[in-house]
């Protein structure tokens, strides 16, 4: 999807030739150059970005999944669904307003709460109803969820892919020591950073994050405790609904738009999970940071094989350590 | 099973003289049926039988394929023998994958299919030289004997009912009723005396072959076969069958391919929305029909006997 | 009378997080012997059995069972030799019926259940049926064992164990829940056992009138460790068991 930090290079201005090595070395803070060694770093900390932005948009994602998870048991197939379609209404809204400047600013906070309404709906229609059944059945529902909303983006919005055009302040690259990182990525990165603060900020220090938490680790305390599990229920969902809306209203203008991103973003939302534990905040941040540099890296050394290298991680985790590396020990 | 004895011999007459009476395109949808059934029985092997959700199945189903299809292609192997070694093939796959996967139960058991059928997936994928990737093989062709659709028709059935048998036998037997145990209370058994792991893998080998077994019966059917094949929308597909028809009774999961396979034809014809239409489908079955059809219909059955469930009926 | 040792524990520890369930322990069975652990709960006893049958690990101490060291050994391996265990809560197969559980529990000590043609229907008919009558289950034969009565499921439990035809079997409280008749012929039959085919049992009770009437020694457990050994009427004397335990139940 779209492109990635190591698609873009510098404008070759800005590559100085330095005949002596020596020079460089004996200055470290000299830019990259364009020997070797040079351009071997700009490469590494451009993918690094790379990486880290597509970690911080599979954080984004798999924090709603985790967070719904560890409260309510659902795995949510259709997660990176709703994703996708923040991104598409992000998109629908940013074309009404595209003669303003500001009009992506605002279509991305619109899409989330579209997209939290959306999530009620759901929850209200759909998901509470199988709170009490089993695992394959509640797969089943979020998986039918899954081509359900396939579908209706189809419907909705047709088959073409759709770009958003970037604003200007964040079209270009900014320089970071000489290495150019795409500006917008930057502003994903924060955007994660800015979401990984708050969900921890709820959950330690808020009473109604105090109450989720005690959600998570038991449904009966919590409602003999006079509050009502269901809207517990509810709102998390809501909650993780919002936050994957907005991710895709935020990645919308990073590449184009396409059908069926949903289904790739999944998998690897799952294996971000895996690997840094099922209702472990700490753990999705850390699993979507390795996923994501492995996605960036594997790029260099085997273009092909980044989601098999994916799958491969997670494979070991689940051998090895069931649980992900931040989740708690358990029989399993 | 044995009361419905008489019901099944009259659907075996009927199935034998579809062809006779029914177009081509449909004579397609029976052999499609019954291929994708013998699919979803070696799925609900593990999944009904032992209580494990796999979501990966489809591995086998594709190694199974592939091994047909590039014996018929590259070597012109005679397709009985395909078909063994597809079962074989898939059971060397199934017992390499099987060994991590059973030491896990529930949701990681599922993941951990569903990541290791991604991988055979990817490897099918991109090794372009052996298997042409996403190219996908073509050029698989029955042997003249087999050509017609007709011919491929009976051709198929006689396999599914033999593989049928068998596994009905292997559900009945003593390991099947072990699988059971193993399901209902995996504790417990151990502490009557089984290597709950052990037998788990078997199992889990045993349902491997069958639905690689299913799988080279697709290629010379399909012409064609494609990574595809491999990956969670395949392995979804065994799920949705035996959700529909029903997980706790043998034919249940034939029963969903009868009704997943004819819909998906019938609404392919005029819409090409048929993901919303299964799921739609799919959520009507969970919401309100938590046993399938067939259990729906075992509810209804039982209100009109009056003596108490006898063992073939309660739930096996 | 052959006085062979059939179950040697030494010196057993288990700790859970800072908890020490187990503190110690040794114990010796011999063949033949009907006997007793009893202690308030959370003395240890489930621990005790669970380390016993494989069902946790031991963290320090032996365990030898007809001289052989079983100690951490899979629970499918010490059930092959020769132990088997009721549950204190019922562990049945609730989906199969009352025949289909004690089924399954010969079938496995047969040998048989690798078997993946022969119709089980036809498998260990006479078998099954006798452990039934046994047990007093016979009438319910066909009922699906979750909706049996919980007497019915603790007898159901018994005859589970009984089925792996075990030389040492472990009960969890085998009466919890029965009337007073129901309890006679349980122990009754427990005793007959003991009798006629010199099974080892080792059983936990709340009721005393059970323990006192039915085994031959018994051990006292307070957390974790051995309190009081002996005959019934040596524990009943015991000063250090009646402050314990004894002086609790009144």
């Amino acid at each position: 999807m779209g492109s990635r930090g190591g698609d873009y290079r510098g404008p070759k201005s800005r590559e100085k030739i330095n005949p002596s090595g020596k020079d460089r070395d004996k200055n470290p803070a000299h830019p990259a150059g364009s020997t070797g060694k040079g351009m071997y770093i700009t490469l590494l900390m451009s993918q690094f970005m790379s990486g880290l932005s597509q970690g911080m948009m599979l954080f984004l994602i798999a924090s709603g999944l985790s967070l719904i998870f560890g409260v309510m048991n659902i795995l949510n197939f259709a997660h990176a669904s709703f994703w996708l379609v923040g991104a598409y209404f992000c998109h629908s809204f940013w074309l009404l307003m595209k003669d303003y400047g500001f009009g992506l600013w605002v279509s991305i906070p619109l899409a989330g709460l579209v997209m939290a309404g959306i999530g009620w709906l759901i929850e209200v229609i759909l998901i509470r109803r199988v709170y009490s059944r089993d695992l394959p059945e509640q797969l089943l529902l979020t998986y039918a969820m899954f081509l359900i909303i396939g579908d209706i983006i189809k419907i909705s919005w047709g088959v073409e892919d759709r770009l958003i055009i970037r604003p200007a302040g964040v079209a270009g690259p900014v320089f970071f020591f000489g290495i150019p990182i795409d500006s917008y990525f930057i502003f994903v990165i924060l955007v994660g950073v800015g979401v990984a603060i708050g969900l921890w900020f709820f959950l330690k220090k808020t009473k109604y994050g105090h109450i989720v938490r005690a959600a998570v680790f038991s449904r009966e305390m919590v409602s003999a405790l006079g509050i009502p599990v269901p809207r517990v229920y509810t709102g998390v969902f809501i909650l993780g609904i919002f936050i994957a809306g907005t991710a895709g209203a935020v990645q919308a203008p990073v590449g184009s738009i396409t059908l069926g991103m949903d289904m790739a973003v999944i998998i690897q939302a799952f294996c971000v999970v895996v690997i840094g534990g099922f209702g472990s905040l700490l753990g999705t941040l850390v699993g979507s940071i390795i996923v994501g540099e492995i996605y960036a890296f594997s790029i260099l050394f085997w273009p092909q094989g980044a989601l098999a290298l994916i799958f491969i991680v997670t494979a070991i985790i689940l051998i090895v350590r069931p649980w992900g590396l931040f989740g708690t020990p358990m029989r399993v | 099973m044995r009361r419905y004895g008489w019901f099944l011999g009259l659907i075996f007459i009927l199935a034998l003289i579809l062809p006779q009476v029914l177009g081509e395109f449909w004579v397609h949808v029976a052999v499609e049926i019954l291929i994708l059934g013998i699919f979803a029985v070696s799925f609900n092997m593990i999944f009904g039988y032992m209580g494990q959700l796999s979501f990966g199945h489809a591995a086998y189903y594709g190694v199974g394929a592939y091994i047909t299809g590039m014996l018929m292609v590259k070597a012109s192997v005679p397709l009985p023998i395909c078909l063994a070694l597809s079962m074989i093939g898939a059971g060397i796959c199934a017992l390499i994958i099987g060994y991590f996967c059973v030491r896990l139960t529930g949701i990681y058991f599922a993941i951990l299919t569903m990541a290791f059928g991604q991988l055979i997936y990817y490897i099918i994928f991109k090794w372009y030289s052996f298997t042409r990737g996403d190219d996908g093989l073509q050029g698989i062709i029955a042997p003249p004997l087999l050509f017609s659709a007709n011919a491929y028709y009976y051709f198929t059935l006689l396999i599914a009912a033999a593989a049928l048998i068998v596994m009905w036998f292997i559900s009945e037997s003593p390991f099947g009723y072990t699988m059971r145990a193993i399901r209902d209370n995996a504790d417990r058994t151990r502490f009557i005396g089984i290597n709950v792991r052990k037998y788990m893998l078997i199992n889990f080998v045993v349902a491997g072959m069958f639905a690689g077994l299913a799988g080279a019966l697709w290629g010379p059917f399909n012409r064609s076969i494609a990574p595809d094949l491999c990956n969670w929308h395949q392995s979804g597909t065994p799920v949705f069958m035996t959700v529909i028809g029903g997980p706790f009774g043998f034919l249940g999961p034939m029963i969903g391919s009868v009704i997943y396979t004819f819909l998906m034809a019938f609404v392919t014809g005029f819409t090409e929305y048929w993901p919303l239409t299964i799921g739609l489908v799919i959520i009507f079955v969970v919401l309100f029909l938590p046993g399938g059809v067939l259990g729906f219909f075992e509810s209804r059955m039982k209100g009109f006997r009056s003596n108490a469930s006898k063992p073939e009926e309660t739930i096996p | 009378m052959a006085e062979e040792v059939i179950l040697k524990v030494e010196k057993l520890n288990k700790a859970f997080g800072g908890l020490k369930a187990t503190n110690n322990i040794s114990y010796k069975m011999t063949t033949g012997e009907i006997s007793a652990i009893i202690g308030p709960n959370g003395a240890g006893k489930s621990t005790f059995f669970n380390l016993l049958t494989g069902y946790h690990s031991v963290d320090s101490g032996n365990i030898f069972f007809k001289g052989i060291n079983i100690t951490n050994w899979p629970p499918y391996r010490i059930t092959r030799l020769g132990i088997a265990r009721a549950f204190q809560v019922s562990n049945i197969y609730p989906r199969l019926t009352t025949y289909e559980n004690v089924r399954q529990a010969i079938l496995s000590q047969q040998k048989k259940t690798l078997d993946f043609f022969t119709p089980a229907h036809r498998l260990a008919k006479k078998e099954t049926q006798e452990l039934l009558e046994i047990t007093g289950l016979s009438q319910q034969s066909d009922i699906t064992a979750g909706n049996l009565s919980q007497g019915d499921k603790k007898r159901l439990e018994l005859a589970i164990a009984l089925g792996s035809k075990p030389d040492l079997v472990f009960l969890d409280e085998p009466t919890a829940g029965m009337s007073g008749e129901e309890t006679h012929e349980t122990m009754e039959l427990v005793k007959r056992l003991n009798e006629e085919i010199g099974l080892t049992i080792l059983f936990t009770e709340h009721d005393m009138s059970v323990v006192f009437g039915y085994a031959r020694r018994l051990t006292v457990l307070h957390q974790g460790t051995v309190i009081a050994e002996g005959t019934p009427e040596e524990v009943r004397t015991n000063e250090e068991a009646q402050r314990v335990y004894l002086g609790e139940e009144t």
